[in-house]
């Protein structure tokens, strides 16, 4: 019995890892009280992440493709699969969204006062939503649950949000509508080009003719930099992220983003070389181009979330410049600059959460001199800022640095641009530490805010745990991604004209 | 594994242990960094000895990187040169931990204050070990982050921030030079490995880098981005002005971090990486340059200082600007030399400060004089600093290896500057070291011995001189140690003995000294010039030739208005108005669809269908009534005109006509929310949702059957 139990699980381990969230769901509806749905929340995120783990230690980083693979018929009339498998790539992203589940619980512990079964509930239904995003091997599947995420944001935005609530919730929609709309005309594309099959690996078999990729690159890309965002589709970003909850900030800015670059990686590269190739110039400038837009903007806030919202836009430039690449250096930094992005930003934006819910204030002017008053989370605050602008040692530098290194192939010009950014994040990041952590408080009150508790410890520090273990120790995560990036890269310019790679 | 492992581990272990040791360790702290510190300093004494007897270790630690042909170990390699920088890390940094056990008692964040030291002590080890440029690179930047923690130790003092913060913004800019080098290099050598790389230097000499429509030799543009990481961690013009803000910081961590050891990290890159400067005479030059433009600048600016520790800071960047001076003429083992000795000399200066500050409590200085006994060994620790740089003119003929045959002035130049330079060296070093004893004390030096640890400074003063006197008389030792780790080795034509090459820049700094010595003895009364243009340089200089102004309105102000302008005029007006335009054209096509086209198109016709049918209806009603068949069909008839009259009243103005005014009404309500995106209900939202799920579903439906 006890075999088949293991057996079981090791058979499905995705499905039980995709099964748990909605379990999860189902249980904090059955029970009652607020006390139950917190726990019940907790202990179903953390199982979660235990999956996770588990499925990242038998992810075995010798072999090359999918692993883990589960497929049933779904739909077969129109030849729709329920098919889930992992490589590399979705194995790293699965751990972050799964990671940072169980701290979007945490955060939202006290601050959540209202209808916490449902905020429970749709936490879960996001983690579950983005971990079949990010293990579908259905192009379909990929499509039904990637509009699922959307639904729980939306709610968590206009819910429990901040005053500009409705207005943010509304552009996020409308925006992330737009963005599927157009990923759904790809998707059908690429369905009707590779003889009616949803099934990524047989269309990546078939191929698309020329003239098709075209179209459907560019109707993909604008669903993923949507997504992504890519400027100039990034004006939802500042108001959603600034406007969500904690928890919801968190989940948008460490993984929902990550849908975006995660899609240029599983579809639009395998699929479609030929229009990668022939947009990436265009795609290489327009990421430059955030990141110092995305830099400039934060310089210029006045409200912490939003600085961090902007900052988002310049870190996530640089996931596109490595992508955009088609060099194992670039993509292996840019799925890094997505884990660390993840991480950093995710731990900057439970941070202000927990300021926050002291203080019910976002802006900047209205703090200061807090290291007397709350030392440990000034010490906290400044390990993610220093994070979150790539200083070695952290995470986000060996993403940064290998982006930068697989750019170096085509164009320094650029090198020497993005760096720029890192100047840019460097200067809104101390900015604000200065005026946020340094000096003397600008209020009374200011001076008597209480330092952080356990539970607040909790949530923070695995972060910087993380931070500096894959900063220090990049194997962790490069080992797992190596064979499935090379695979990629092989695969993707084997395809693009053997000219060799774009110049500008 | 080699105990020399151990010499950047320790500092690290007692960084980790004070960070994470909590509340309890409190003011004990000190007992854990000292020792780690301690222990890191016998050790490089033994890697001293280790490699004067063995030649170079390597100790291979872990691979770092392994992304496609990126390969980045942590390896670290001891040569001569890094086995001269260890015990000058090591060493200031025992002297400076265990001077601020007893200089921060008392201190809230004590045990704050010595776990950054040790990090830095780490960092610091780390960069002279490296063999590997990314690991330089990340200690480089540790390093940067650890004199920001200082910086803002006193974090309660505004200045203190704003210090911290221009410290790190400054050296980020320089630090994108580096970085850029770093990933030049690789892109140029495949690898990041120094000793490698500086091997196959020359194999690359003629390769070239397009870059903006220019094509550049790509050794000239690696030298070019080394020095700007030097730049601005060594504080040259125009990046120094991070430096003399610095001093916000607690004076034992200006005396680590901002004169003995960070600071000399310029040089000391510049040094490791020789082989490779030798092969970009540009850059030769521009280096040379930026060293003797910093050295004459940062010499006359502290002329002009009254705070003793600005004094000091431009005095250590007028000095570093000499080092730089001198890789820039190829003089790489007089660089060193002048490093090392300053290092210690900086250092030691600079404790004393500290117990001169507390003495006083004030950062001012004025013009008295003390004649003690204390000021002999002090002022010949000055006359051995000002003759230090001689041994640069001394150490060979160096302007032959960027200055043509076909300039000769070039070489006019480089004698000019470099005895201009040599004099205000031996100036200010006087002056530095005398000042500091001669008055910030007010004339009465009984106030001083206030503090336990005053009892080093005569021993402190001692050591110092008494290695500065070691190090001159081993020069010729040193330079054919040092030689191997430079590859280039001393020049061949080397003058032996007491030459003009040697004789001119001495008499020079002597002179220098003589004068500052003279100054001292008989101070003017009013220190400011009479002369017209005296006064204009006076005030030129006392404000820094106004590098801090420029800075501030060139780059700081524009970047900051730059930004708020885009926040303003492109993302929130041209972006967000677009979109929001999209939501009007949108509303404006929805009240149309309900106004016009629905009376026009749908409302009318069935309206004149039903008109018809009625007016079809009455005329059969009334033929058939006054025809033949009288009943039947008039019932038949009056039925018909019923049941028209009914499609008219019900279907067409009840039925069509609202559900059609109905939909005009939502599609210009969801135009008028898209338009706002101002809340309603959440009914609303829901249908918004729906209706584009419906349309998406429509599409699949109408696309895939």
């Amino acid at each position: 019995m006890e075999i088949q139990v293991t057996s079981l699980l090791s058979d499905h381990l995705i499905s039980s890892l995709i099964a748990v969230p909605f379990l999860g769901i189902a249980a904090i509806l059955l029970g009652r009280g607020q006390a139950w749905a917190r726990w019940s929340a907790l202990a179903t995120s953390l199982v979660t992440l235990g999956f996770a783990i588990a499925l990242w230690s038998g992810f075995d980083s010798t072999v090359s493709g999918m692993q883990f693979v589960e497929r049933a018929d779904w739909m077969p009339t129109f030849n729709i699969q329920y098919a889930v498998g992992v490589d590399g790539i979705s194995v790293v992203l699965v751990l972050l969204t799964t990671l940072l589940a169980p701290l979007c619980v945490l955060a939202s512990w006290t601050s959540i006062e209202s209808k916490v079964k449902a905020f429970m509930s749709l936490v879960l239904l996001v983690e579950g939503a983005m971990i079949v995003v990010f293990t579908a091997m259905d192009l379909f599947l990929f499509f039904m649950l990637w509009e699922v995420t959307m639904i729980p944001m939306y709610f968590m935005i206009i819910l429990w949000g901040g005053p500009e609530r409705i207005r943010a919730g509304i552009k996020f929609v409308i925006y992330s509508l737009t963005g599927s709309l157009l990923l759904l005309v790809g998707i059908l594309g690429l369905y009707l080009q590779a003889g009616q099959t949803f099934d990524l690996q047989e269309i990546i078999a078939t191929g698309v003719s020329s003239d098709a990729q075209t179209w459907i690159f560019a109707a993909l890309f604008l669903g993923f930099a949507i997504k992504l965002p890519m400027i100039p589709f990034h004006s939802w970003l500042p108001d959603a992220h600034s406007e969500a909850p904690t928890a919801g900030s968190v989940i948008l800015a460490g993984v929902l983003l990550k849908m975006g670059g995660y899609g240029f990686l599983r579809i639009c590269l395998p699929a479609l070389p030929e229009g990668s190739d022939t947009f990436a110039p265009v795609i290489l400038w327009l990421s430059v181009a955030g990141i110092l837009y995305g830099g400039c903007l934060a310089l210029a806030q006045a409200d912490l979330k939003k600085l961090v919202a902007y900052s988002s836009i310049s870190h996530m430039g640089f996931v596109t410049l490595g992508i955009f690449a088609f060099n194992a250096e670039g993509i292996q930094g840019a799925v890094m600059q997505m884990f660390a992005h993840g991480v950093s930003t995710g731990a900057m934006f439970l941070a202000i959460g927990l300021l926050y819910d002291r203080t019910h204030s976002r802006m900047i002017s209205d703090y200061g001199g807090l290291h007397k008053s709350m030392p440990r989370f000034v010490v906290l605050l400044s390990v993610f800022s220093i994070a979150s602008f790539g200083l070695p040692g952290t995470a986000n530098f060996v993403g940064e640095f290998l982006v930068l290194v697989g750019t170096s192939d085509t164009s320094m010009l650029k090198v020497l641009l993005a760096m720029g950014g890192i100047v840019l994040a460097a200067a809104y990041m101390l900015w604000m530490l200065q005026r946020v952590a340094l000096g003397s408080p600008s209020t009374p009150a200011g001076g008597m805010l209480p330092d952080l508790g356990a539970r607040e410890i909790l949530t923070l520090a695995p972060l910087a745990i993380i931070v500096f273990t894959v900063g220090l120790y990049p194997a962790v995560l490069t080992e797992t991604l190596e064979l499935t990036v090379n695979g990629l890269v092989e695969q993707t310019m084997a395809m693009i004209d053997p000219v060799g790679p774009p110049t500008d | 594994m080699s105990p020399f492992l151990l010499i950047p581990v320790l500092p690290l272990l007692a960084a980790l242990v004070l960070a994470l040791g909590g509340r309890r360790l409190g003011e004990r702290s000190h007992r854990i960094g000292i020792p780690a510190v301690a222990g890191s300093f016998g050790l490089s004494i033994a890697a001293l000895a280790e490699v004067a007897g063995n030649g170079p270790v390597s100790i291979p630690l872990y691979r770092l990187l392994e992304v496609g042909g990126l390969l980045v170990d942590v390896d670290l390699y001891i040569d001569q040169l890094t086995v001269l920088l260890l015990p000058l890390v090591t060493g200031v940094s025992f002297v400076v931990h265990v001077y601020s056990s007893r200089y921060m008692t008392g201190d809230p964040r004590y045990r704050r204050f010595f776990a950054v030291m040790a990090l830095f002590t780490f960092a610091m080890a780390m960069l002279v070990m490296s063999n590997n440029l990314l690991v330089t690179y990340m200690c480089w930047e540790i390093m940067g982050i650890c004199s920001y923690l200082l910086i803002s130790h006193w974090a309660e003092r505004p200045a203190a921030g704003r210090a911290a913060t221009k410290a790190f913004l400054v050296n980020a800019v320089a630090d994108v030079g580096l970085g850029f080098g770093v990933v030049l290099t690789f892109a140029t050598y495949g690898t990041l490995d120094i000793q490698e790389i500086l091997a196959r230097a020359s194999s690359m000499d003629g390769q070239t880098l397009a870059l903006l429509g220019f094509e550049i030799e790509r050794n000239t543009v690696i030298a070019l981005c080394l020095l700007s990481g030097a730049i601005g961690k060594s504080a040259q013009v125009p990046m120094h002005v991070w430096l003399p803000f610095a001093m916000e910081a607690p004076t034992p961590v200006s005396a680590l971090i901002h004169a003995a050891t960070m600071v000399n990290a310029g040089p000391f890159l510049l040094v490791r990486m020789s082989p490779l400067l030798l092969l970009a005479p540009p850059a030769m030059v521009v280096i040379a340059v930026v060293g003797a433009v910093t050295a004459l600048y940062g010499a006359l600016v502290s002329l002009t200082q009254s705070d003793i520790k600005k004094l000091l800071a431009y005095s250590t960047i007028s000095q570093i600007g000499f080092m730089v001076f001198a890789c820039g003429v190829g003089a790489f083992a007089a660089a060193v030399f002048h490093l090392l000795a300053h290092g210690f000399l900086k250092g030691f200066l600079f404790l004393s400060t500290g117990d001169a500050l507390v003495a006083t409590g004030s950062h001012a200085h004025g013009s008295g004089s003390v004649r003690g006994e204390r000021l002999r060994p002090l002022a010949v620790g000055a006359l051995l600093l000002a003759c230090v740089p001689p041994f640069v003119f001394f150490s060979g003929p160096y302007e032959r290896i960027w200055s043509t045959p076909q300039i000769p002035s070039a070489g006019i130049a480089f004698w000019a500057i470099g005895l201009a330079t040599v004099f205000l060296t031996a100036l200010y070093a006087f002056r530095g070291v005398v000042s500091l004893f001669g008055s910030s004390v007010g004339g009465s030096l009984s106030v001083r011995p206030r503090l336990p640890s005053v009892a080093h400074v005569p021993g402190l003063a001692v050591a110092a001189v008494l290695l500065t006197a070691l190090l001159a008389g081993v020069w010729s030792l040193f330079s054919e140690f040092l030689g191997p780790a430079l590859a280039s080795g001393p020049p061949a034509d080397v003058p032996s003995g007491l030459t003009l090459r040697l004789a001119a820049p001495l008499a020079v700094a002597v002179a220098g000294w003589g004068f500052a010595y003279y100054r001292h003895l008989n101070p003017v009364s009013v220190p400011l010039p009479r002369r017209e243009w005296a006064k204009t340089a006076y005030v030129l200089l006392l404000n820094k030739l106004y590098f801090d102004e420029i800075h501030q309105s060139v780059a700081v102000q524009p970047t900051l208005r730059f930004s708020r302008w885009l926040l303003h005029e492109l993302d929130l007006r041209l972006i967000d108005r677009t979109v929001h335009g999209i939501a009007t054209l949108v509303r404006y096509c929805a009240g149309w669809l309900a106004r016009t086209a629905e009376t026009v198109l749908i409302e009318r016709p069935v309206h004149a269908v039903a008109t018809l049918a009625r007016l079809w209806a009455g005329w059969l009603e009334r033929t058939a009534e006054t025809g033949l068949i009288e009943r039947a069909p008039h019932v038949a008839a009056s039925g018909f005109v019923r049941t028209s009259g009914w499609l008219w009243r019900i279907i067409d103005r009840r039925g069509t006509d609202e559900a059609l005014q109905r939909v005009g009404r939502l599609a210009d309500d969801t135009g008028e929310t898209l338009q706002r995106i101002g809340p309603r209900t959440l009914r609303h939202h829901l249908v918004i949702i729906v209706c584009w799920l419906a349309l998406g579903i429509g599409l699949t439906y109408w696309l895939i059957i």
